[in-house]
């Protein structure tokens, strides 16, 4: 078992009533498994993959993660954690401006201490996997939203993450794109052991996963 | 439409109410300080020109060069006056004598009074426009008449009418009040020239010349005997044409040098006039020419005041900027219901305008406050210039400039916005905006860093000097002006009478006070002595005990004593005289003077005994008792010190009761010296201060648009596993850059003007490196302290937060 959620909550108080963003939520996630959030807007897709990904806190329930029990660890172990386990995947991609693909590959490396021809090794390594070793000069504006997000997962990548969380990972990309996020998904999946949350709209996207987790209002459906 | 701007204005004002006070806040300081400033040099420019003929006055210096060294000197022989007017009638309207000023007791029934006076020539009271109360200007003329302040009237008679009261001077003439003249104000002088001898003192009497002269025998014989070759009398003179001074210098210059003496002559003495104007600013001279003076604080200052309006003006732009994005929504709005470019220009011109205003209003509020506080530091008494209307159109000169030159960036960058583009949410600010922001930046701190830098520098220099060796003991040593000669002959008597009381320790009369030199001569001769050298040598004139009063030190030989007869002629020599002369083994080789030989009997540690930052002249001590004018004392350390001093009085007004006692500390008077440098010191400080107070309002605007634009690459640092060190050291890094980059820029800088400045001083530091370290060191503290909020404000923020905005 990777991960467990037993009877989350989280809240915020607004004109004297509390808004529940997540209610009584209970999820176990397996290694391996590939699983797909949905939901309308407002569901609380995104608090729960922040919840999961140690972003956000929640106020009420028990999360264990790999052995630890997340609610009881203090800030910067908590922070070790997800750095050491849990890579990220954005919808508008996040990748810094000032920094070539080869630089913002190299990025969360250096956070986490490895020596400099490690780094470069597997910054190369990436860029192989990615079939991206062309663009590695290039800064993110110069390339397009499916090259943007594809740098994007092969970052959350880099430092061999158990899991990777995927807020809307196509939702700024043509179909086309898409399916190719997606299918590079399926393999990280399938062949890599790669454990994958990822939000979506889709249906199609959301049939890529061996799982489907519905919510409404904050809560599980 | 301009109502409009006007009540947008206001409401940004009142709505960033921290924005608002960090903006005018910045620049009312940076007004307070250019406004004192310009106060300060107004009162520094306007010296002497009070007197109506200022234009036309000027008083007589003489350059003399002793083995290549040229002096500048403001003494001359009696006939020089006479001569000019002989001669040179043409020329001069007036010339007029005077001697030095110095204090004179004043007696009127039973009050003795030490006042501050010169005996002078007639023609100066209409020379120097004395605006006279009482009395005519020809209140001179009577050699038996004397003219007084406003304020010694008051002090002498009260309310009774001053005119023909009878008084004594010195208890030796009866004088009679002729005239009465209005108080001269704190910026006129008539005796500015001597203004390195701390002659500031008030001119409380001016008594006719030709009493000098039937009171002081020497000054008869100087009279009589026309002597050339003696130095004791000051020369002021009033010239018909303003621009005729330099063919008059042409004129002039040889007249010393063709009637004095052959020996004389070997210092090629040359005269010349120093136009009133030049008095108070420009009073140095170095070999000969002029060096500047107080016009030099001037200078600097001047440009300090700029710097830091600058300082204010950058500040204003920058926040200004930083806070564009804020705005970039009213801009957006604006221009796509119609506004154009221009209008928007207008618009935030006028923003800038009404934050100026409203700093300036409180820059005058703290001028007014802060008057009496910066006065007291300055030592000066302005006043608030409320009625001066080139005061109020300076102002607004001002305001106008300042609000243009603050206000034009942010209004370009502001109006430059595009709608689309701003409305959407999606405008950054490019790189160009950002560099050119640091740049204003890096000018600040290399300001803050010169500033500090210099404000090191002028302590260590003042902290050098005060740790210079003096040569004696100025604890507890305490000085009394000899003002009458009641105190004749009476030496044995009072030292006795002095110790007795257990106040005093030892008690020795001397010609100088102990921090001034009074006496120098020529004409010295010994053996080996090159026959080319003109000598100058400072002579100090003391009793048997003055060694033993001041506490010297004898390196070689020993002191005088009372049980050798023979020491009555004998010598003692500081080691620059021995230096100067060139003695070897000095102890019992003989000078020949004018008056007779003199043996050496021993060498002292150099006395320092004129300016601190000077080395000391070679100077010899020999014993004559009818030469002295000061009485030293030394206080028993163990005594209370006022009853001490009580005592002292007790003692001295026994022998000379009619003469009101003034005394003096030794090391108040030594710590006079510094005072020029001491305020100079405060007044650098106060203004480093501001200066970096100003420019750390600066760094925190930029900040503060540094954390805001930044907040999207820190969120995703922190997802990728940047730790909040991680990201303080990434965000400091730049600001840390900037003040480095802003130390190699203030060193050389820095470094050329205090080294220009140290130049003043012959004794003076060399400026250690770890100056401007320090100073880089304390910026860059004091910055990263400013930045500090912001930086751990952007670092601790949860990225989900600043992620979600899209």
């Amino acid at each position: 078992m990777l991960l467990q959620l037993n009877n989350i909550f989280k809240w915020v108080n607004s004109g004297g009533q509390r808004i529940f963003l997540l209610k009584d939520i209970n999820l176990q996630v397996e290694e391996g498994e590939f699983i797909s959030v949905m939901g309308p807007s407002g569901s609380g897709k995104s608090t729960l993959l922040n919840v999961i990904g140690m972003l956000d806190t929640f106020d009420e329930g028990e999360y264990h993660f790999l052995d630890e029990s997340v609610h009881t660890l203090k800030e910067k172990h908590r922070a070790n954690l997800y750095k050491e386990y849990i890579g990220f995947v954005f919808q508008s991609y996040h990748l810094l401006d000032e920094l070539t693909v080869q630089e913002n590959l190299e990025m969360p490396l250096l956070y986490k201490k490895y020596k400099g021809a490690e780094r470069k090794a597997m910054v190369a390594d990436m860029l192989d996997r990615f079939n991206i070793v062309g663009k590695k000069d290039l800064f993110p504006a110069q390339l397009s939203g499916g090259q943007q997000q594809l740098v994007g997962v092969a970052r959350a990548l880099i430092a061999n993450p158990k899991l990777i969380l995927a807020d809307e990972p196509t939702g700024n990309l043509n179909s086309q794109q898409s399916e190719e996020i997606m299918e590079l998904f399926k393999k990280l999946n399938q062949e890599d052991g790669v454990t994958i949350i990822q939000v979506t709209h889709s249906e199609k996207n959301a049939a890529y996963g061996s799982r489907i987790v519905n919510l409404l209002d904050g809560r599980k459906v | 439409m301009f109502k409009s701007y006007l009540k947008i204005a206001w409401r940004n004002l009142l709505k960033n109410k921290a924005h608002s006070s960090i903006n005018i806040g910045g620049l009312a300081l940076g007004f307070s300080v250019a406004m004192f400033i310009g106060l300060w040099i107004h009162d520094e420019k306007s010296f002497n020109t009070n007197f109506k003929n200022h234009e036309h006055i000027a008083q007589v210096l003489m350059n003399k060069t002793d083995n290549g060294e040229t002096r500048t000197r403001y003494n001359h022989p009696y006939p020089l006056a006479d001569e000019l007017r002989r001669v040179y009638s043409d020329d001069f309207k007036y010339v007029a004598m005077s001697s030095f000023p110095g204090d004179n007791v004043l007696s009127f029934k039973e009050k003795n009074l030490n006042m501050h006076g010169a005996f002078m020539e007639k023609d100066v009271l209409r020379m120097f426009s004395f605006n006279m109360l009482k009395g005519s200007l020809d209140a001179l003329n009577d050699s038996n008449a004397i003219v007084i302040s406003a304020s010694t009237a008051q002090t002498l008679f009260g309310n009774e009418d001053p005119l023909g009261q009878a008084m004594r001077l010195n208890n030796d003439a009866v004088v009679t009040v002729k005239g009465v003249f209005e108080e001269l104000p704190n910026n006129a002088n008539v005796f500015e020239s001597l203004a390195a001898f701390s002659e500031t003192k008030k001119l409380d009497f001016i008594a006719p010349w030709n009493l000098y002269v039937s009171m002081y025998d020497w000054v008869r014989t100087a009279r009589d005997r026309k002597l050339w070759d003696n130095n004791s009398y000051l020369v002021f003179v009033e010239i018909y044409n303003q621009s005729a001074m330099q063919s008059i210098n042409q004129k002039i210059e040889k007249v010393l040098y063709d009637n004095v003496s052959e020996a004389t002559k070997r210092s090629e003495p040359q005269i010349f006039l120093h136009p009133m104007k030049d008095w108070h600013l420009k009073s140095s001279f170095k070999n000969g020419v002029s060096s500047g003076g107080a016009i030099q604080y001037v200078r600097m200052f001047g440009i300090i005041g700029v710097f830091v309006l600058l300082l204010a003006c950058i500040n204003f732009m920058n926040l200004s900027t930083a806070r564009a994005q804020k705005r970039a929504k009213e801009v957006g709005v604006r221009k796509t219901v119609g506004s154009n470019k221009n209008q928007l220009i207008r618009q935030f011109l006028l923003e800038s305008l009404v934050v100026t205003f409203c700093a300036f209003l409180l820059a005058c509020a703290l001028v007014v406050l802060l008057l009496p506080a910066f006065n007291q530091l300055a030592d000066k008494q302005l006043v608030f210039p409320f009625a001066k209307p080139l005061f109020w159109s300076v102002g607004l000169g001002l305001i106008l400039i300042t609000s243009l030159l603050a206000g034009s960036y942010p209004a370009l960058y502001l109006s430059s916005f595009r709608p689309v583009k701003v409305l959407k949410g999606t405008v950054r600010p490019g790189k160009s905006t950002v560099s050119f922001r640091k740049a204003l930046v890096v000018v600040q701190f290399t300001v803050s860093i010169i500033l500090v830098s210099g404000t090191i520098v002028v302590n260590q220099q003042i902290q050098h000097s005060k740790d210079r060796p003096t040569g004696y003991d100025k604890n507890n040593l305490i000085m009394v002006e000899k003002t009458t000669d009641e105190f004749e002959g009476k030496y044995n008597a009072l030292r006795d009478a002095l110790q007795k009381s257990e106040a005093v320790l030892e008690m020795a009369e001397s010609s100088s006070p102990m921090t001034e030199v009074w006496h120098s001569n020529g004409g010295y001769e010994w053996e080996g002595k090159n026959p080319d050298f003109t000598t100058n040598i400072v002579s100090f004139y003391v009793s048997h005990d003055y060694g033993k009063t001041v506490d010297w030190e004898i390196k070689e030989g020993r002191d005088f004593r009372r049980d050798f007869a023979s020491d009555s002629t004998a010598y003692v020599l500081n080691e620059a005289a021995i230096a100067y002369m060139g003695l070897e083994n000095p102890i019992g080789k003989t000078i020949r003077w004018y008056d007779g030989e003199h043996q050496v009997i021993g060498v002292v540690k150099n006395l320092l005994t004129e300016s601190p930052f000077e080395p000391v002249k070679p100077a010899i001590y020999s014993i004559d008792y009818n030469e002295t004018n000061w009485i030293n004392l030394k206080l028993t350390p163990e005594k209370n010190l006022a009853h001490s001093l009580e005592q002292i009085e007790v003692e001295l007004a026994k022998f000379a009761p009619d003469v009101p006692i003034d005394y003096q500390f030794v090391d108040d008077a030594f710590g006079n010296k510094f005072k020029t440098e001491e305020r100079m010191r405060k007044l650098s400080g106060i203004f480093s201060v501001l200066a970096i107070l100003i420019s750390c309002l600066g760094l925190f605007g930029l900040a503060t648009f540094m954390a805001e634009r930044r907040t999207k690459e820190i969120g995703i640092r922190k997802i990728m596993g940047a730790s909040i060190p991680n990201l303080l050291k990434m965000l400091s890094k730049d600001f840390v850059l900037l003040i480095l980059l802003s130390g190699l820029v203030a060193i050389p800088v820095a470094y050329y003007f205090m080294q220009q400045w140290l130049e003043n001083y012959t004794y003076h530091i060399k400026i250690p490196w770890w100056v401007f370290g320090l100073a880089i060191l304390c910026v860059l503290l004091v910055s990263l302290f400013t930045v500090s909020y912001q930086v751990v404000r952007a670092a601790i923020i949860n990225p989900v937060n600043s992620l979600r905005t899209e």
